[in-house]
């Protein structure tokens, strides 16, 4: 009798736990956020949000962001991808030509959302084949930081804020010797060479130019070749640091983080790994000094939804509570980013750092620019305009000469 | 006498298959891991012979089959035949390498020293191959920066003027790979010719002293000729290791600069997730696997001659 109950009593459980786990829908979120100074920050998003949707289980994968984008294809291929992806502008294209994204549109015209369309930074909701791919979880600009420090050590008060003041500033710097330089030029081919997009494509839109025409390639046109040559300008007058072809984006931070670099132009939320790492720095953020026009780029951290996901539903969601005013709010603080639901923006402005306010000046009042969504494959793209670049500080060719073959190897690339 | 043919005939039926259950018995072990091999080796290999037939895979959803065609356009694309002249420069440069500082160093320390000695030199000087190629590639690069180590110390003793980008000119990058690539390889040949030292007898260095041997005529005619099967092999070896080698090259240089150092396994990645054009990766991936296939047929050979 006694072992009739115990077993019942056991059936019982395991019945009732069946239903439960078999109700409970697990979707899947791949993402590199998680790696990025946020120690359990992200873990804790998914347990706040499973106890306010207990029928949904929320998986978080975490890859360093190079191996994110070649994990969404080749998952995407075999069928086992995540449902809710953590993307990058720059993909857009090369993810479209293969179906990898679910277009958001039908999703973002819900009435229940916790957040209003208008809100949100506008760059990357912007439609590709009429329709939305993505949806932005945090925006930063793209800024100079600048060791302030060195600034004055070279004989300036305040940071440079047009190109010939950058180029006179850069120049001091460099010659205060002992392995100072003015600015770094990352243009290594290294993977992902992203050199020309963090520090030539700032450049050119504070100069007004534009590398796409919608979605064509515009490369050689005579804004961009104008940037070159201020590029070029730098190398040849002393002011940019040796070795820029075997100078990668990380070495360029960790350089002006330890102090041997005077400028650097960079993502705004640099500024976190500069703050934490050296405290100590004489540290300031400023816009990307301009040549006539005062323009960023802006760039931040997207979420989409995978075209194959079998829970479509529940990973819009996920996102939709990843855009609450109050959710936004904590991830634009833990990433030390702004807010891709700008209805959060008074949140995160209280307590805000100067810096943080620099960023927050430079996303209201400048134009903000975002062209890569629509360049020809990403990563190949990069490398084109890497190499050509190289071969021009080399002084194998012209700016003119460079742009032409940009131009004419990216046309290639989406013929 | 019927009876006596068919009880004949049922001894040999059952000496045969004695003899069948006999023979099998050692397949039956081996079974298990040809099984798990070929299945690991096979399917692979046969996916990406299939996929350089194709458009492009992976990406696309109902890819055609285009028989040759990659095939056709990789042999025509000079890019193509610039990263084989590469990957030929950066195999042979670093065998050279590897078996000219193996060999030296596999010398040195075979001496005759203080034993504890011996075992301390024998241990740092191993440590190169313990060390993983992401390890090796960051060192290097630090060592190699325009303010690195290596500038330092040769501006200081007045060989330059201004810093080298090692990794960076075009006409250096490919001399530090070669570099990088000896540090990091000469271990396995220092390792395999030392225990080939060992096994030399000692008779034979003395007899050529008797007749009048110096250190280099002994190492000429004893120390080589005694080691050539045990070089062979090993030159062999790795001349196929370092012909497929990825990850140095792709984590110091990238390929660059430009494609100043893109050998035959960084095009290969290049082509698959940079360009995502995963049938031409496989093309040029079928292309290594030729060469190296060649070469494994030739250490199968030497290995074969030696039993």
């Amino acid at each position: 009798m006694f072992f009739k109950k115990i077993f019942t009593l056991i059936f019982a459980f395991s019945f009732a736990w069946t239903i439960n786990a078999s109700a409970k829908t697990e979707i899947e979120w791949l993402q590199w956020f998680a790696a990025e100074n946020t120690r359990d920050f992200y873990e804790g998003l998914v347990d706040e949000f499973e106890a306010a949707n207990p029928n949904i289980s929320v998986k978080l994968v975490t890859q360093p962001f190079g191996k994110v984008r070649e994990s969404i294809v080749t998952d995407s291929a075999v069928g086992v991808g995540s449902d809710v992806l953590g993307l990058n502008m720059p993909w857009t294209t090369g993810f479209l030509k293969s179906d990898i994204l679910e277009p958001l549109d039908k999703y973002m015209s819900k009435g229940s959302n916790s957040f209003k369309t208008e809100n949100l930074v506008q760059a990357p909701i912007g439609k590709i084949n009429g329709k939305t791919w993505m949806v932005p979880l945090n925006a930063f600009p793209f800024v100079m930081h600048v060791n302030m420090d060195l600034v004055k050590k070279a004989g300036f008060s305040k940071p440079p804020s047009s190109w010939s003041e950058l180029k006179e500033q850069a120049v001091a710097i460099s010659n205060l010797g002992d392995g100072i330089s003015g600015i770094g030029m990352p243009l290594s081919s290294q993977p992902p060479s992203n050199g020309p997009i963090l520090t030539f494509l700032p450049l050119l839109y504070s100069n007004g130019g534009r590398i796409m025409n919608g979605t064509s390639p515009n490369f050689d046109n005579a804004k961009v070749v104008e940037t070159l040559n201020f590029i070029n300008d730098l190398k040849k007058s002393g002011a940019m640091a040796p070795g820029f072809a075997s100078r990668t984006g990380g070495v360029d931070l960790e350089e002006f983080i330890a102090g041997r670099s005077g400028f650097l132009i960079s993502p705004g939320v640099h500024a976190s790994a500069v703050a934490t790492r050296n405290p100590d720095l004489n540290y300031d953020l400023v816009r990307v000094p301009t040549n006539g026009v005062n323009a960023y780029r802006v760039h931040g951290w997207e979420l989409g939804i995978a075209s194959k996901s079998k829970h479509k539903e529940e990973a819009w969601k996920f996102i939709d509570f990843l855009l609450s005013k109050e959710v936004n709010a904590k991830v634009a603080k833990a990433s030390r980013a702004l807010p891709g639901n700008l209805d959060s923006l008074d949140l995160v402005s209280g307590g805000a750092t100067p810096v943080m306010k620099t960023q927050m000046n430079i996303l209201s009042g400048d134009e903000p620019v975002e062209e890569l969504r629509q360049a020809p494959s990403a990563v190949a793209s990069w490398s084109i305009m890497t190499e050509e670049m190289q071969s021009m500080l080399r002084g194998d060719q012209s700016a003119k000469e460079a742009a032409t073959k940009v131009q004419s190897r990216w046309l290639d690339l989406i013929s | 006498m019927r009876s006596a043919i068919i009880a004949d005939l049922k001894k040999d039926m059952q000496k045969i298959l004695n003899n069948i259950s006999n023979e099998s018995v050692p397949y039956l072990f081996l079974l298990p891991c040809l099984l798990i091999l070929g299945s690991l080796l096979s399917v692979p290999l046969y996916k990406v012979v299939e996929y350089s037939l194709y458009d492009n895979v992976i990406v696309q959803k109902n890819p055609s089959f285009v028989g040759l065609q990659n095939y056709k356009e990789i042999l025509s694309d000079t890019a193509f035949w610039k990263a084989t002249l590469n990957t030929i420069i950066f195999t042979v440069g670093s065998v050279i390498g590897h078996l000219i500082i193996g060999t030296s160093l596999a010398l040195l320390v075979n001496t005759d020293i203080n034993p504890k000695a011996r075992t301390l030199f024998r241990s740092l000087l191993i440590l190169p191959w313990i060390f993983t190629a992401v390890v090796v590639a960051v060192n290097w690069q630090l060592l190699l920066n325009p303010f690195g180590i290596i500038n330092y110390g040769l501006d200081k003793l007045g060989i330059i003027s201004e810093p080298l980008d090692w990794l960076g000119d075009p006409s250096l990058a490919m001399w530090s790979l070669l570099l990088i690539s000896t540090w990091r390889g000469y271990p396995f040949i220092m390792v395999s010719f030392l225990s080939g030292l060992q096994s030399i007898p000692k008779e034979l260095y003395e007899a050529a002293e008797i007749d009048g041997a110096g250190f280099f005529g002994k190492f000429w005619h004893v120390t080589i000729p005694q080691l050539k099967p045990v070089i062979y092999g090993v030159a062999l070896l790795d001349l196929i290791w370092t012909f497929q080698l990825f990850p140095l090259v792709w984590l110091t240089t990238g390929g660059g600069p430009g494609r100043t150092t893109e050998v035959l396994s960084t095009m290969t990645f290049r082509y698959a997730f940079v360009n995502f054009e995963f049938s031409q990766a496989s093309t040029v991936a079928v292309s290594i696997l030729i060469i190296s296939a060649a070469f494994t047929i030739f250490y199968l050979r030497n290995e074969k001659s030696k039993i």
